[in-house]
């Protein structure tokens, strides 16, 4: 029955006593982005780690094409196609880009025991994978601690694209960013997108969820508000829903108020 | 759109390119090419390497057995012992982990293959069944130290600071209760002793073949013209090899440019003949002239024949520079007084600094080095003043050290390379510089002529012919290379890789060939299965380079192939690393006559170096190591979980195997380095190694690695080691007093990490 490529059905997430996350259902499709708000401590983190097969989910199904899984490792998910770019990246700074590109899948060359890393190729192959990204790298011996926090969420998509990703998560990709940084970032999720990746963008800032998502989870103290497409809401609706509504609303009238006083 | 569009002038301008290339070899505009020089300056271990010549020279200089023979195979073992260690300890380093059990593991394994072997209730099991089980030992305890430092993420200084001093514990303990004595002795009576020896208690006598060649041939060997041969072959290879990389080749081919190289390189061959043949001032400088001229001619020629002409629009020059070359040959000539006046035969100790008077400057010194620092640490003054005084320390300190001998060396050394910095900078600031290149270039000439005439007849054949061909050289590659830039402009792309790929395969089967052949001939002289071996594939290697060498060289000359820059490079390197073996392995008949003496019986007695079994397995560590570090899916893996191991772990390295691993390494060469010297002793105190550990990681520092991980070299801590041994065996040769041995040691250690800081700085900027 599931036409979805991957589909959600009232997830719950446990620890111990405590309820990380209960009841979240939602639908990620190819060439759609899946955007995922919450403020923070809203199980934003549990969600990915849950999808990203850091933890497993308690309640609940995670079915892809249609078929249940539950992923007991990160490499499970990787099979299953679905690469996660974490905040902090995931990225070596002291190693150059080709390196941290083809970290833990180094393309290689020569018979055993002489077996030994395709350098050319991989610097190549780094250089055409960020080129089709629209990031034109200099130079791919160059140490990703040099380069912008923009450019290193660049390195990490392009990689997760090369590498078969189907389903792209990307955790808070624009919070530590100034706002062209963010711009550009906005800019590769639609650009993956449009090369027919599933993305899921996790953000706490609905200024960047609305311009690029196509469908909305809200999530508030681990419980989730609602699953919106685009067409079902506007922005002005997605930031009060984001904001705790009625709080930000009542907050806006005491400040309404104070400057009529 | 801003994106779209640059996407869209980017393409245009990767499609212009490959127009004009034509191979597809895609290479950024907004690059500038680095030549081979600046690629080699941003390597970890360059301040270890270039520390490592500096201290090699220096110990050259002051003492004559230094150089020798006889002190190379001295240094080396220090080294070997301590680098075979040093390049896993490295490896893990740069992993992220230290092992402090490395040191008390050496001994530990061989003393349980000794006991194991003898002790077991007065029965042992035999040298067969005791040194596999040693090696099992000591991967376990590596497996031990690995898994607890990844299952308990306890800092891995803790967990092997308890296997260490668990593993002291035992040594003594277990050898006090099997033998009643701290010494474990008499593995040469176990069982299995004499193949076990031949493994880890080899060693190659290295003169008695060449005696063997003398005996013959009848001919004595002429090894000063086979080194010197190699060496200028080498050195040109690699001079212009320098120069493909760097330059640009010209589109259409300049006969006339080429018929001025031939006559260069004619005049220079005359030039180094005259040089030879003749001993007296006039010929030295009428040769040295005519090599100069014609060296100098050849490289013009050489680059008006085969690169683009520089566009000569860039003439700008600074202000400022002439103060630089007016200081730089202010320093060379304050150098040449100092020299001049300082008695050169006198070998006393410096005593000028060492009455009251030095003892009072002493004091004050480290009083002002305090009170700079705590102002320093303060914020109060910069932190250079510090540094001041720490010299003000140092003059002293030197002072006690040596003699007058080695402070004049010192002095002048210092002076003379100051000015020949001093000039450089002034070159650095005038476009283009051929001018004052060149001024080095005759400034150091005249050092090397002073100094030769100098030494004259009280001077060692060292100083006046060895210490002159050296600098002459120098100089001569640096008005060659200035010549060159002059003459040149750079290459704006990275050269293609090279076209002759099947000739490699020739150069594998040549290779692989000669080594069967001359092992199997050396096998049935009866030289046993591990000489046969090591010349196997000595003599098969050398067949196999010089196919190549052949290869590249003819490439060079009749193809249009680009590629041949980095191949000429690397038949440079070899030919030089030849030389210098040419010229460490093999004696002249002069030095044979002078170390030789004729028993009663009319035998010729000549003592024979030693190279043990440490040094091959320290030169195969430290070539091995750097493959796997900078080639391997491991090496990156290494750098990985060193640099940032949850990420690491996020993309898919396994992170717990690959420390595991490491320290299963760690401990597996110090099984290698346990059974070195218990072969070596046949008896081993019980706190043998221990304390060693600190000195693996203080030579990986010097080398270059990172204290935190994720960075480093393993090629730079077998040039670590190389330091540490030259150093701690140079003192000795030099007779200088060995009690200041660690004062050298820790400056040096200082001096190491603030250099590889600024390495490290600058590579970053560079890229």
């Amino acid at each position: 029955m599931s036409d979805h490529f991957l589909e959600l059905r009232n997830i719950s997430k446990f620890y111990g006593n405590i309820i990380a996350l209960t009841g979240v259902s939602t639908t990620v499709n190819p060439g759609e982005v899946t955007c995922i708000l919450g403020d923070n401590g809203a199980g934003k983190s549990t969600f990915i780690k849950i999808l990203a097969g850091v933890h497993q989910h308690d309640e609940g199904e995670v079915l892809i094409e249609g078929e249940p899984v539950k992923f007991n490792s990160p490499r499970e998910a990787l099979a299953r196609g679905i690469a996660t770019v974490y905040q902090d990246l995931a990225m070596v700074p002291l190693m150059s880009v080709w390196r941290n590109f083809f970290l833990g899948a180094e393309p290689k060359t020569g018979v055993w025991p002489f077996r030994q890393i395709d350098i050319d190729g991989a610097k190549r192959i780094a250089k055409e994978e960020m080129a089709k990204m629209g990031i034109d790298i200099r130079d791919t011996e160059q140490s990703v601690g040099t380069l912008s926090g923009g450019e290193r969420q660049s390195v990490a998509i392009a990689r997760a694209s090369y590498f078969g990703a189907r389903v792209l998560i990307l955790d808070e990709p624009t919070s530590a960013l100034g706002v062209k940084q963010s711009g550009v970032v906005l800019r590769r999720i639609v650009e993956a997108r449009d090369q027919g990746l599933a993305v899921i963008f996790i953000t706490h800032n609905p200024n960047h969820a609305f311009p690029v998502g196509d469908r909305f989870v809200i999530l508030q103290r681990g419980q989730s508000l609602g699953n919106w497409a685009k067409e079902e809401l506007s922005q002005a609706e997605l930031t009060r829903l984001m904001a705790g509504g009625a709080e930000l609303e009542e907050l806006q009238h005491e400040l309404a108020q104070a400057g009529a006083d | 759109m801003a994106a779209a569009d640059d996407t869209a002038t980017n393409d245009d301008a990767g499609a212009a390119r490959n127009d004009t290339s034509g191979d597809g070899n895609t290479v950024d505009e907004r690059l500038a090419h680095r030549g081979p020089i600046q690629q080699l300056l941003t390597r970890p271990e360059i301040g270890a390497l270039m520390g490592a010549v500096g201290v090699w020279v220096l110990f050259w200089l002051v003492s004559a057995p230094f150089g020798t023979v006889g002190g190379t195979a001295n240094f080396l073992d220090v080294a070997a012992y301590l680098g075979l260690m040093a390049v896993p300890v490295a490896l893990l380093m740069i992993g992220g982990e230290f092992d402090l059990s490395s040191g008390a593991m050496t001994g530990a394994t061989a003393i349980i293959a000794i006991l194991l072997a003898n002790d077991i209730n007065g029965a042992g099991l035999g040298l067969h069944i005791a040194v596999p089980l040693s090696l099992a030992f000591a991967l376990a305890i590596g497996w031990f130290n690995g898994t607890v430092v990844e299952k308990t993420s306890l800092p891995s200084f803790i967990v092997t600071l308890g296997t260490f001093f668990m593993l002291i514990g035992a040594k003594l303990g277990f050898s006090k209760l099997f033998t009643n004595k701290v010494l474990v002795e008499g593995l040469d009576e176990a069982e299995g002793y004499d193949f076990w020896n031949g493994i880890f208690g080899a060693e190659w006598l290295r003169n008695g073949h060449v005696w063997d060649v003398r005996r013959w041939s009848g001919l004595w060997l002429v090894r000063d013209e086979v080194w010197a041969a190699l060496l200028i072959c080498g050195i040109l290879a690699l001079l212009v090899g320098v120069f493909e990389l760097t330059y640009a080749r010209r589109s259409t081919t300049n006969v006339g440019s080429g018929l001025v190289a031939l006559v260069g390189a004619a005049a220079a061959l005359v030039g180094f003949v005259v040089l030879l043949s003749g001993d007296g001032s006039a010929s030295n400088w009428a040769g040295g002239l005519l090599v100069a001229a014609g060296v100098l001619v050849g490289v013009a020629g050489w680059c008006g024949f085969r690169y683009e002409s520089p566009d000569r629009s860039d003439r700008g020059a600074e202000a400022g520079w002439w103060r630089y070359v007016a200081a730089g040959l202010a320093a060379v000539a304050v150098a040449m007084i100092v020299a001049a006046v300082m008695n050169s035969e006198n070998s006393s100790q410096l005593g000028f600094l060492g009455g009251p008077f030095g003892k009072a400057v002493f004091a004050i010194g480290i009083a002002v080095v305090g009170v700079l620092a705590v102002l320093a640490a303060l914020g109060r003054v910069t932190p250079g003043y510090p540094a001041i005084g720490a010299v003000l320390v140092a003059v002293p300190s030197i002072s006690f050290l040596v003699t007058v001998q080695a402070a004049r060396v010192i002095l002048f050394g210092g002076l003379a390379m100051l000015g020949v910095s001093l000039l450089w900078s002034g070159a650095r600031r005038v476009k283009p510089s051929v001018v004052i290149s060149l001024a080095i270039s005759v400034v150091i000439g005249i050092l090397a002529f002073f100094i030769q005439s100098e030494a004259g007849a009280a001077g060692s054949r060292k100083i006046r012919v060895e210490l002159f061909t050296v600098l002459l050289l120098v100089a001569l590659l640096l008005a060659a290379s200035a010549v060159a830039r002059y003459l040149s402009s750079a290459r704006a792309t990275a050269p293609p890789p090279p076209q002759f790929g099947r000739w490699i395969q020739l150069c594998a089967v040549v290779g692989v060939a000669a080594t069967l052949i001359f092992g199997v001939l050396e096998l049935v002289d009866g030289d046993g299965l591990l000489y046969a071996l090591l010349t196997g594939i000595a003599k098969g290697g050398l067949a196999a380079f010089v196919v190549y060498a052949a290869v590249t060289v003819a490439y060079t000359l009749f193809t249009r192939d680009e590629g041949v820059g980095r191949a000429l490079v690397t038949v440079g390197i070899g030919a030089v690393l030849l030389s210098v073996v040419a010229r460490l392995l093999f004696v002249t008949g002069a030095e044979l006559d002078a170390i030789c003496t004729v028993g009663t019986d009319g035998e010729l007695r000549c003592p024979q170096t030693q190279f043990g079994v440490v040094v091959l397995s320290f030169v195969v560590f430290a070539a091995v190591g750097s493959w796997v570090l900078m080639r391997t899916q491991f090496g990156s893996w290494i750098m990985a979980v060193g640099g940032n191991k949850d990420a690491a772990r996020s993309v898919g390295v396994p992170a717990a195997r690959t420390k595991t691993t490491l320290f299963m390494l760690v401990s597996g060469a110090a099984w290698i380095t346990g059974m070195l010297i218990a072969f070596r002793l046949t008896a081993v105190q019980a706190d043998v190694g221990d304390g060693n550990e600190f000195r693996y990681i203080i030579v990986a520092v010097v080398g270059g690695n990172l204290l935190t991980g994720g960075y480093g070299s393993a090629l730079g801590a077998g040039i670590g080691a190389l330091i540490w041994g030259m150093i701690s065996q140079g003192i000795g040769f030099a007779q200088w007093n060995s009690d200041w041995r660690f004062l050298v040691l820790g400056a040096l250690l200082l001096v190491a990490v603030l250099v590889n800081n600024y390495v490290r700085g600058r590579a970053e900027k560079v890229r």
